[in-house]
């Protein structure tokens, strides 16, 4: 049944791979097996889209067919059953109010298996800083679709560092950015897509492939 | 300065037209851009350039003057409300009006689709649009029967606050209507200022993406993604009721003497080439060809990463038009399309705001040496929105740079 359900969920099988889903947990089956298999299935996604063979539009199906069998299956798993790879605080800088870009990243690295945290958008300096001292990410990630999204992550990185938040490391992506971007902001790391943005959360937190 | 102002606008004419029609023009023209470093060059606000006019003229006169640019994207911040135009598509006089939503319009219409600074969100911010579901899935196939009344009576209500009945709607007509015929009066007082500064005019209508009208105004963009999965043969055949009317609201602008016609693409970028051609090029090429019969050249920017779909644009006539790129490869795009297609693009947007003026030199020695030969090239950002604190030295270096290596 997994692997009919990883490559359902890998073909764009909506439907299909829900289906599949819901008979299995209701035949009694692994609910942690399941939510492997679905993980499983995004990271192959994400891979498809990073050699090229998949688009934005599979992004955003794989995370709907991924979100849509969660809804089902993580109220059978006990919280703290499954290990997390760290935590990411995610917003939309200051004066950007889009949330395309981040929902498909928070998609992608729920399934991958970071708690992540929506901090919302159009994020004013000072939240990124009072959230980040409450909630103490490992991650700090910060989008933009607009250009003045630029000018916004420099300020919040600069605020970050000077309230002394200099454990997290900072990742930003979205459409407008770039190494440029990133060296003029002062982040870690860079992506303008959710596949390569979770593969670098990855690399950040020292997680191996 | 011994040109006038007559003289330099023919020459910057001239040479962007030569770009487009496939000639090698004296030098590579370069297109400017605006975004929220105009207001700020002044002193002003994104706010300022939504809401008042005589602010808006003189910072966009400073900026103009001081950055010579070939042709200029700096000017009067409208966002796209090409749903306006097909609700208004059988009205020729009329559909070309609605293509742009400005914060006046914003306030008058109370639409959903965009937030504007001083309104929803802070004066420092520029205006946005957001777009949104204002349809539901259940619906395709009253959209199909009839898109203009569709649109009209069942979208427009519930995308507008102030459209929601038709008491409200009398008003805001008529409202509209006004403030039409008194920003027109604004419009011709900005192209004089842009015509004392020696910027050339090109005659220019707007066209769209007739999938785009679904996916940015009725469904939402996530949702229309998915909607291809979901009723491949409603989205389809939604697609081709809308076309005639996109191309009817195109060819309007016509009878205003439009020689050319820009069309800013949003869904591009998010499909599979087997998506793209079976859901959004098809009716995408006949609103481009339908142009081209009426001797009307289409530039059209394919936003974000178009590099999957780009053998497609030779499926279309020689000399048709304006490839205007985001951040697909330039250089790749000019060896598939040379002696085709006039192709534009090339500056990262973020070059100019991070970057240092002797980088700003390099990048375009390097790459004018390889796109310039035998023509058909338009230098330009691949965004046309500088950030707020973009360095004015690299601004002037890339004007420099052009000069030296165009």
């Amino acid at each position: 049944m997994q692997e009919e359900l990883f490559s359902r969920i890998v073909d764009m099988d909506e439907e299909g791979s829900i289906k599949l889903a819901k008979e299995y947990l209701e035949g009694g089956g692994d609910p942690q097996k399941l939510l492997e298999t679905c993980r499983n299935a995004m990271g192959v996604i994400g891979e498809k889209f990073e050699k090229g063979e998949y688009f934005l539009s599979e992004l955003i199906l794989g995370g709907e067919i991924f979100t849509s069998i969660m809804e089902f299956t993580l109220p059978h798993i006990k919280e703290g059953e499954t290990e997390k790879l760290g935590k990411i605080m995610l917003g939309t800088v200051k004066d950007d109010i889009h949330n395309i870009g981040k929902d498909i990243f928070k998609a992608f690295a729920e399934a991958a298996g970071f708690e992540v945290v929506d901090i919302g958008v159009d994020v004013p300096v000072e939240t990124f800083v009072e959230k980040a001292k409450e909630l103490k990410p490992d991650i700090i990630g910060m989008s933009c679709l607009i250009t003045a999204g630029i000018t916004s992550m420099k300020k919040t990185v600069e605020a970050l560092k000077a309230a002394g938040i200099t454990d997290a490391k900072i990742i930003i992506g979205g459409g407008r950015v770039d190494e440029e971007v990133k060296q003029l902001a002062g982040a870690d790391a860079w992506a303008d897509d959710a596949a390569k943005g979770v593969r670098l959360c990855k690399e950040l937190v020292g997680v191996k492939e | 300065m011994s040109k006038s102002a007559q003289e330099l606008a023919k020459e910057r004419l001239a040479r962007i037209e030569a770009a487009i029609n496939l000639e090698v023009p004296d030098r590579v023209p370069v297109w400017g851009f605006g975004g929220d470093i105009v207001p700020t060059y002044s002193g002003f606000t994104n706010y300022d350039m939504c809401f008042d006019e005589e602010k808006i003229l003189k910072a966009s006169e400073k900026f103009m003057r001081d950055f010579p640019f070939d042709s200029t994207m700096a000017g009067i911040t409208g966002l796209d409300g090409r749903v306006f135009c097909m609700a208004f598509a059988e009205y020729d006089d009329l559909s070309p009006n609605m293509t742009f939503i400005t914060g006046p319009i914003h306030d008058i219409l109370g639409d959903k689709y965009t937030r504007f600074p001083g309104r929803e969100i802070d004066k420092t911010a520029p205006a946005q649009f957001v777009g949104g579901t204002f349809m539901e899935p259940d619906e395709y196939d009253q959209l199909i029967e009839d898109p203009v009344k569709f649109i009209a009576e069942t979208v427009l209500p519930r995308a507008c606050r102030n459209l929601e009945t038709p008491r409200q709607a009398m008003a805001t007509w008529v409202r509209l209507g006004m403030e039409i015929a008194r920003s027109g009066k604004f419009y011709a007082e900005f192209g004089k200022m842009s015509a004392e500064l020696g910027y050339a005019s090109l005659p220019m209508g707007w066209g769209y993406a007739p999938l785009d009208i679904i996916g940015d105004f009725l469904r939402g963009v996530h949702n229309i993604v998915l909607d291809i999965r979901r009723y491949p043969d409603k989205v389809k055949k939604a697609t081709e009721a809308i076309t005639e009317h996109v191309i009817n609201y195109a060819l309007a602008y016509t009878k205003r003497g439009t020689k050319y016609a820009m069309f800013p693409l949003h869904l591009n970028e998010y499909l599979s080439p087997k998506l793209y051609n079976e859901f959004y090029w098809p009716t995408l090429k006949q609103v481009i060809l339908k142009l081209y019969e009426v001797g009307v050249k289409s530039i059209v920017f394919f936003e974000g990463r178009h590099e999957q779909h780009l053998e497609t644009i030779l499926e279309l006539p020689k000399g048709w038009g304006v490839a205007y790129f985001e951040k697909t490869d330039v250089v790749k795009a000019k060896e598939v399309l040379k002696d085709h297609t006039c192709v534009m693009g090339g500056i990262p947007i973020s070059l100019i705001a991070s970057g240092t003026p002797e980088e700003i030199d390099k990048y375009v020695k390097d790459l004018l040496e390889k796109v310039k030969p035998g023509g058909g090239f338009i230098l330009a950002p691949g965004v046309a929105a500088a950030p707020a604190d973009t360095p004015i030295e690299n601004i002037n270096a890339l004007i420099e740079a052009v000069e030296k290596y165009g």
